[in-house]
């Protein structure tokens, strides 16, 4: 056997637990029909927590690629490897306590989140178009089952049929753009892409072709991070799944799909420049159709935002806008940029899955989503209200809490590129948010309501929420460490 | 120069054969007709794999698409529908505005088709494929292979979950 | 003489024709046959793509995982079209409506 191969299996610790576990867990589900919610439930957060473990040590390895030139092993996958799984593991610990949930039996959710957790660490470390679309294909695939989870449920069938159709469509679109590139270069690997390119550049021929098959691979890659008009699955999809799965897909998937985004980009269709700087090809000049999705992507989704009253759809469209604030440190094509997004990612997880869980836990209490349900919701637990407000305000970036810095770094890197006005654009879109966050604020602090029945929260929930809450609030305590690893991440990603 | 004249007939009797059938599955009203029309468009797209030297991947299209995914769509149609309304016949959104955009994208496809350079490796002479991709599946393409199968496990498990009869 | 672009047009014809029945059908099912579609041509360049200027089989390994992709692809869409006509006793795609927008 190669030794190359098994020296690469070592590396490769997180992703084979993760698979280990999902096999137990299926075969538990199976086995022991007495013991199985309290069994898988155990399994998977050992699995995750291992995993995550194992993903520490791997931040000291020599940077290098793997299995053939598929996957990369460089200090940015590892940070989102760590991510993911941190990010799969609090939406477990989420999920059981959703009413939602509660006549489900959880084992197979917990396998379909395991193969995504999976799927999208691969996802993030591709190197290869072939790997790029398996695992894209695997991330979507089981996202499109967790959506429709609730099999008796209208809405949960309506939102997964949506959102499976619109995610193949889109992601078959984007496998032609795949075999137009490869048709192009003669290869799949994208650090062979770009020599290619590079090759060919100074005459700026194929510009044409190398331009369609762009646009189509942004078809998926767009519908990945719900950015316009790759976006209409988002509002319908996050409205009628659980709502733990929709606290999943708007944090994991979607670092996942940035993570993709800045690797394919980078390595296949720029080159480094001095200074950590990169600059794109002459031939295909993606920079500028980037720009503007990240600005129509944040207008549209702010400016939708306004009106909705449900929870769900208003928190849809707000992370449909924040994808455009992190497609803003991607446009910008220096490193700078790519930490931002990396803090930007960090601080999101926190307040978008802490806000989420309040939503669930007033779901758990009023059976609602209705805006109109949260009024008056101080009285009945200020708790709930004062985290949710903690969290609303980290989303509208107001510092010193931890939303403010994920804004400053992505703006400040487009400053720093000469691009003062595309922050200028993020600045405004960034007050007109305030309107809709606010609004839930006034309504759960301010507004008067007639059920003034106190709600209790149990233990793990608060407990829970508090997770979410001390990083939101204490991010800028922590300053330094953040700013250590996500440099350190950036450092050595110079498209393996 | 006969038998190229043969063979280039035969391709252009594929090829009218596929798009024909695409056709018949895009604007036939009868869902049944339309079910028909993809299967032979499978069986053309086989065929043109076998003109160009992919022996494994004909047959294997064969198997898998005529063989797994239309019958499966076929039992989709068929448990979808009252048993005895197999007319089926279907409708359909704005045609003209989606015919537009649709001819827009062909002729943008063509356009920047013709206008490209192409990758010039080496041109593969047709011999069997089938060892070598089973050699290459164990070597380069080991990780894929690997993951297909965690791929496939839970697709199966997911639609079987989906699709079980029960209280949740 | 048959050459790489005969196999390219034939190609985007199929993709066309896809994208035409994506959006202009109302049955679920019939949807998910233009995806099929979609999924054939992008796998019809591929393997020529493979032949004519790769040189290699990268191309036709490319388009064995992506029939493996369709055909889980296809059995979880058919899972979850069968789930609504468990629902709704249609599947008809104007009946799913309950979510606006």
């Amino acid at each position: 056997m190669d030794p190359k191969l098994i020296a690469d299996l070592h590396k490769f610790y997180p992703e084979m637990v993760i698979t280990g576990t999902l096999l137990l867990v299926v075969v538990a589900d199976i086995a022991l029909p007495v013991l199985r919610r309290s069994l898988t439930f155990a399994l998977t957060v050992l699995g995750l927590a291992a995993a995550f473990a194992l993903t520490l040590p791997l931040m000291a390895v020599q940077p290098g690629s793997m299995f053939y030139g598929m996957i990369a092993l460089d200090p940015m996958a590892v940070f989102f490897k760590a991510f993911l799984v941190l990010a799969s593991l609090l939406v477990v610990l989420a999920a059981p306590g959703s009413k939602e949930f509660s006549r489900s039996n959880l084992g197979e959710f917990y396998a379909l989140l395991l193969g995504v957790t999976l799927g999208m660490m691969l996802l993030a470390s591709s190197t290869d178009l072939l790997m790029f679309f398996l695992s894209l294909e695997m991330v979507s695939l089981g996202s499109y089952i967790m959506v429709g989870y609730l099999r008796n449920d209208r809405q949960s069938n309506e939102a997964s049929l949506k959102y499976i159709l619109f995610g193949a469509v889109s992601t078959g679109a984007m496998l032609y753009g795949i075999t137009l590139l490869f048709g192009v270069t003669g290869t799949t690997k994208m650090v062979v892409i770009r020599h290619v390119l590079a090759g060919a550049a100074a005459s700026g021929e194929n510009s044409l072709i190398l331009l369609v098959s762009t646009v189509l691979i942004l078809a998926g890659l767009g519908f990945k991070i719900a950015a316009v008009p790759f976006h209409f699955w988002c509002p319908d999809v996050y409205t009628g799944a659980p709502t733990p799965v929709t606290a999943f897909l708007s944090v994991a998937p979607k670092a996942a799909g940035f993570a993709i985004f800045m690797r394919f980009f980078f390595t296949g269709l720029s080159q480094a420049g001095p200074q950590l700087t990169w600059s794109t090809f002459a031939s295909i000049n993606w920079m500028p159709i980037v720009m503007v999705l990240s600005i129509v992507t944040m207008t549209f989704g702010n400016i939708a935002a306004l009106r909705q009253e449900n929870m769900k759809r208003l928190m849809a469209y707000s992370s449909i806008a924040h994808a455009g604030y992190i497609l803003m440190g991607v446009v910008v094509l220096t490193s700078e940029g790519l930490q931002a997004v990396l803090v930007y990612l960090v601080t999101y997880l926190f307040m978008n899955l802490g806000a989420f869980m309040i939503v669930i836990e007033i779901y758990n209490r009023t059976g609602s989503f209705e805006l109109k349900d949260y009024r008056g919701f101080y009285r009945r637990s200020p708790f709930l209200s004062i985290s949710m407000s903690i969290f609303l305000l980290s989303l509208m970036g107001i510092p010193p809490l931890a939303g403010f810095f994920g804004k400053f770094y992505v703006f400040a890197a487009a400053v720093n590129r000469d691009l003062a006005w595309f922050a200028v654009i993020g600045a405004i879109n960034s007050v007109v948010a305030v309107y809709y966050y606010v609004r839930v604020m006034k309504t759960m602090m301010i507004d008067g309501s007639d059920d003034m029945s106190p709600v209790r929260v149990s233990w793990d929930s608060k407990a829970l929420i508090w997770v979410m809450l001390i990083p939101t609030i204490g991010l800028m305590l922590f300053w330094d460490q953040v700013q250590k690893i996500t440099s350190g991440s950036v450092g050595l990603f110079l498209g393996n | 120069m006969n038998a190229n004249l043969v063979s280039q007939g035969i391709f252009y009797f594929f090829a009218a054969l596929t798009l024909g059938s695409a056709a018949v599955v895009v604007f036939s009203r009868s869902l049944i007709y339309s079910i028909f029309g993809l299967l032979f468009t499978f069986f053309g797209v086989a065929a043109l794999y076998v003109f160009l030297g992919a022996d494994f991947l004909a047959a294997t299209q064969m198997v898998i698409y005529v063989g797994g995914i239309l019958v499966l769509l076929l039992f989709g149609v068929m448990l979808t529908h009252k048993l005895y309304d197999l007319d089926l016949k279907t409708e359909t959104f704005q045609v003209i505005p989606a015919l537009l955009l649709v001819a827009a994208v062909f002729g943008t496809l063509i356009l920047a088709m013709t206008r490209t350079t192409w990758f010039s490796g080496a041109v593969r002479q047709p011999e069997p494929t089938t060892a070598e991709i089973g050699k290459l599946f164990m070597r380069e393409y080991i990780l894929p292979f690997e993951v297909a199968s965690v791929f496939l496990l839970i697709a199966l498990i997911g639609a079987a979950m989906i699709v079980r009869k029960g209280a949740e | 003489m048959i050459g790489l672009t005969h196999y390219l047009v034939i190609s985007a014809a199929l993709f066309s024709l896809g994208i035409m029945c994506v959006l202009t059908r109302k049955n679920a099912v019939s949807v998910l046959m233009g995806i099929e579609l979609i999924l054939n041509s992008a796998n019809l360049n591929l393997v020529a793509f493979s032949k004519y200027t790769a040189g290699n089989l990268d191309g036709q390994l490319f388009a064995v995982f992506t029939i493996i992709v369709a055909a889980a692809e296809a059995a979880v869409a058919l899972a979850i079209v069968l789930s609504m006509y468990r629902l709704l006793r249609s599947v008809n795609l104007d009946r799913a409506d309950t979510l606006k927008g």
